[in-house]
């Protein structure tokens, strides 16, 4: 059974992003918070602005490489917590 | 040109921008929370009376509630307020307050870990839960 | 308030007001070569009893001003100074919203700067003090102010609280500086603050460009490390009071000076080791 799980990130105009090295640095307008983080975040934030991608979804865009869907689903579900990404059932 | 319900024609794929995955359990996000200001109380010695002045006399039973002078089992307040420093210490190391008996000290830091806001020594304690520089 | 100090550090005026005469003469002895601002402060001390008979019974100096914590302990009379310095700290460190703050001392030579950061009792106030005897100008001991709009750190160069052992090491690398007086009996033992030299004064007005960040250790064994851009910005959100409150402004100024200069952390048993492999990094 397919997983309708639906992730969003906040449009690239409520983000400030800037390259430290290899981490990037993360203001959140919205909520005032900084983030630290590397990739795969940057990419998932700037593929998921504004739009609503499932799993299956993020796939098709990216082939998933040192890692698979479990890793994935890990990764949005500390982004979720950190408030960086929406989730809908 | 192909039948669209030809399926034996192979799709052209798109070439899929790669999505470095990492180690499984590796944090993937770092939130900043940085040091309240008021943590920079750590320059002052901060107190924290026991119990808060409005109940002053009170007892400390065993699992940190102020309770009515003389109650059976529970301890006398300190004579002074607490040190900042003392507390700090004592939480961390899971030692006793300085000049104290151990289960005295566990009373009164219990008290001090429910402190709220308002109560006088809460600011005091939020400071001192606050990462140091 | 009975006896009052005004006095200019850098950008920032500060207005000190004091139940007791004797905070106030010690102020404008180590204060002495700083101009004093009439006009309206940036931020106002008070030094008050806790209690009105506490201004001569056991008197307890209680540090107040526009920004306070409220459950500080009050300091004995004798460590008035002390209480007037700490309020001074307090106000920067909960007031302070043009610069964004960094617990940390600068050095500046050439018209670039130094930023030492590191843990309270990492020796970098120690440091900073003895640098003057190597060709830098003390900018600043407890906070540097980074501009956001500019990206230059701006001096703030108060007396240096000197602790303890360094006293004495301070003292005798520089045999001709002024001190405050010796504070003993403190929370964190001996206390005596350093005035910081004429040109550091006189230059109080002259910002840099910051273009080494240092995170200096004592310790036995000399030893240098660069520090990633990253690494650098998480430990100097935790080194600021006011990054929170700055919001984007913070956040931009700090990705930038990060970025703009060279990071190194060193481990240095003693200033001569320390100024060699400044000098080295320079």
């Amino acid at each position: 059974m397919m997983d309708a799980t639906r992730y969003r990130a906040p449009q690239a105009s409520d983000l400030s992003m800037v390259d430290l090295d290899e981490l990037v640095a993360i203001f959140h307008r919205a909520s005032g918070i900084t983030h630290l983080v590397a990739s795969p975040v940057p990419e998932l934030l700037i593929a998921l602005s504004g739009r609503w991608l499932t799993l299956d979804g993020i796939e098709q865009e990216f082939e998933l490489v040192d890692g698979n869907r479990a890793g994935l689903a890990s990764i949005m579900d500390e982004l979720v917590a950190a408030g960086l990404i929406e989730r809908r059932a | 040109m192909s039948d669209p319900t030809d399926h034996d024609q192979p799709a052209q794929p798109q070439r899929r921008r790669a999505l470095r995955i990492g180690a499984a359990g590796a944090v993937a996000v770092v939130s900043i929370r940085p040091a309240m200001a008021q943590a920079y109380g750590s320059v002052l010695t901060c107190e924290i009376p026991v119990p808060d002045p409005g109940q002053a006399g009170s007892y400390i039973d065993p699992s940190g509630k102020v309770v009515p002078a003389g109650t059976r089992g529970a301890y006398a307040p300190p004579g002074r307020p607490l040190k900042g420093e003392d507390i700090r210490r004592a939480l961390a190391s899971g030692g006793n307050l300085p000049g104290v008996d151990y289960e005295r000290s566990r009373a009164y830091l219990k008290y001090v870990q429910n402190l709220r806001s308002g109560t006088t020594g809460f600011t005091c304690f939020a400071s001192l839960q606050m990462p140091r520089r | 308030m009975k006896h009052v100090f005004g006095v200019q550090v850098g950008p920032v005026t500060f207005r000190i007001g004091s139940a007791w005469r004797k905070p106030i003469t010690q102020l404008q002895a180590l204060y002495r070569d700083y101009p004093k601002d009439g006009g309206v402060p940036d931020f106002t001390v008070r030094l008050a009893p806790l209690r009105p008979w506490r201004r001569w019974i056991r008197p307890a100096v209680a540090i107040g001003g526009d920004f306070v914590i409220p459950d500080a302990a009050p300091l004995p009379l004798d460590q008035g100074l002390l209480a007037a310095e700490m309020g001074m700290n307090l106000q920067m460190a909960l007031g302070q919203r043009r610069f964004l703050l960094l617990h940390a001392a600068a050095v500046e030579r050439d018209g670039c700067a130094i930023v030492l950061t590191g843990e309270s009792g990492a020796g970098k106030s120690t440091l900073a003090a003895l640098l003057q005897g190597r060709g830098w100008r003390l900018m600043a001991d407890e906070f540097v102010l980074l501009d956001p709009m500019t990206g230059l750190i701006h001096p703030f160069p108060r007396p240096v609280s000197l602790k303890n052992d360094s006293i004495d090491v301070v003292a005798r690398a520089l045999p001709h500086s002024e001190w405050g007086p010796l504070i003993s009996d403190t929370p964190k033992g001996t206390i005596r603050h350093l005035v910081p030299q004429a040109h550091a004064v006189a230059g109080a007005k002259s910002p840099a460009r910051p273009r080494l960040l240092l995170f200096p250790r004592f310790c036995a064994a000399p030893d240098q490390r660069v520090v990633g851009a990253g690494e650098a910005f998480v430990r100097l959100t935790q080194a600021s009071t006011n990054y929170v409150v700055l919001g984007e402004r913070g956040f931009l100024a700090l990705t930038r000076l990060v970025s703009d200069v060279t990071r190194v952390a060193i481990d240095y048993p003693d200033a001569d080791t320390a100024a060699a492999m400044i000098e080295g990094l320079w």
